[in-house]
């Protein structure tokens, strides 16, 4: 049962194509296993479509200024959008689709399935630190850094916080930490203010995106501090 | 415990939204949309672009800096729309929210590859146009990673390189090599094998 979701504020961004990509395969991902999301997305998507495409009531402001279109510009702009109309429809040919393949991957001899947004991401070499393998995404996003993360049953991340914010999408399996119990399709979204151990009793592969590396907070996990960023 | 989930359809259930619009004719949109899918009916693609060229224009001008971009977006978009409008289905969903689909898509790619500088067009698996369906063209390109693995080549030391890409990539042999780059046997053995153990590394490690 998927307890964790997307705000709205984000679903909207989403909608209108204004988030990191790293963020969007998250949303995307959580939405393929969110019937509830899934519908929130579509009335978004009509009702922004909606907004989009009625007619521009004229402004006074739009008068007046710069920006305003003169005739002669109009008739520059009618001559490209003909020659754009011969040019697209000029050959017949429809695009061919075809289903999804379907991608897999291997973390510890266990298969699993990617999600379709994820289908096409290059993947690097699986790092692995115990229960933890992680590979990287090649989204190419600068300080944000997208994953996948397994964790062998058993296995855990030790307490830490981010100084930016670290989202897990939980792709199969289940972890705990001192807020309760995550399952498969849940969007785990934390600020850096938080602090968490996660835990996996029978482990997990996550989904995950940090813009900073994490930092550990307890005892003698503090050790861990150069390696923060091998994790997320 | 371990829940397995079933897989949900994923299928958009067609909300009908009380906004709807009065000054835009849906009906008429998703006729024009048929039509272009059905009969390749150039006229129908004339007033679907007529309708929705100045305003996709408008809309990337303000998310563009500049005009050549905004235009690229008008182009690409309505070309989507000539070219898979069967994939439209009027029964899930308005005319305007799919061709809204097409755009987005079409700016989020475009925006990632002005910003990013990557070309990998990610949106139709994000976003997609139909449900679990690919383009075919588009469908795993690199697959297995050939890109990535000539990228790592492209960055060894042009003397490794020279046998990497002889050997590998024109099959020759590596007494081929030897004549060919005028060097001895022994050489050309130690270049590939530092290549060899470089590559490895660099294919292990990439990106950390």
């Amino acid at each position: 049962m998927i307890k964790h979701h997307p705000k709205f504020e984000l679903l909207q961004s989403y909608v209108n194509g204004e988030l990191p990509a790293s963020l969007a395969i998250g949303i995307s991902i959580h939405a393929d296993m969110c019937p509830e999301c899934q519908h929130s997305i579509a009335q978004l998507t009509e009702q922004v479509a909606e907004h989009s495409f009625e007619e521009a009531p004229v402004r006074l402001d739009d008068l007046k200024s710069d920006s305003f279109t003169s005739f002669s510009d109009d008739i520059a702009e009618d001559d490209l959008f003909e020659s754009m109309i011969s040019n697209i429809t000029f050959n017949d040919d429809a695009d061919v689709v075809t289903e999804a393949l379907k991608r897999e991957v291997v973390f510890r001899d266990k298969t699993y399935e990617l999600p379709t947004a994820l289908s096409r991401i290059e993947l690097g070499k699986a790092a692995n630190i115990g229960k933890l393998s992680r590979s990287r995404l090649q989204l190419n996003e600068d300080e944000i850094h997208s994953s996948l993360l397994h964790i062998n049953p058993g296995g855990g991340v030790p307490a830490h916080t981010h100084k930016g914010f670290e989202l897990t999408v939980l792709l199969d399996g289940s972890f705990t930490d001192s807020r309760g119990e995550y399952n498969k399709g849940d969007f785990i979204l934390l600020d850096g203010t938080f602090t968490h151990n996660p835990v996996s009793q029978n482990g997990c592969l996550c989904y995950t995106v940090a813009n900073d590396a994490l930092h550990f907070t307890q005892g003698i996990n503090k050790l861990l501090n150069p390696i923060g960023s091998f994790i997320y | 415990m371990v829940v397995e989930q079933t897989k949900l359809p994923t299928g958009v259930s067609h909300a009908k939204s009380n906004g709807m619009n009065e000054n835009i004719d849906h009906t008429q949109l998703s006729e024009w949309l048929n039509q272009v899918a059905d009969k390749r009916c150039k006229i129908a693609f004339t007033h679907l672009f007529k309708f929705f060229a100045p305003k996709i224009q408008r809309i990337a001008r303000s998310k563009f800096p500049n005009e050549a971009q905004s235009h690229e977006v008008v182009q690409e978009t309505m070309s989507n729309v000539w070219r898979k409008a069967h994939l439209f289905d009027a029964n899930k969903g308005a005319a305007t929210t799919w061709v809204y689909t097409v755009m987005r898509n079409v700016t989020f790619d475009l925006l990632r590859k002005v910003k990013s500088n990557r070309e990998d067009n990610l949106s139709d698996d994000i976003w997609p146009i139909a449900e679990g369906a690919v383009t075919e063209d588009q469908a795993y390109e690199d697959h297995l990673e050939s890109n990535q693995l000539l990228r790592v080549i492209d960055a060894l030391p042009e003397a490794q390189q020279q046998v990497v890409k002889g050997f590998y990539l024109m099959e020759m042999s590596q007494e081929q090599l030897a004549n060919h780059l005028n060097l001895p046997l022994g050489t050309i053995k130690s270049r590939l094998r530092l290549a060899l153990a470089k590559l490895k590394v660099q294919l292990g490690e990439e990106n950390d």
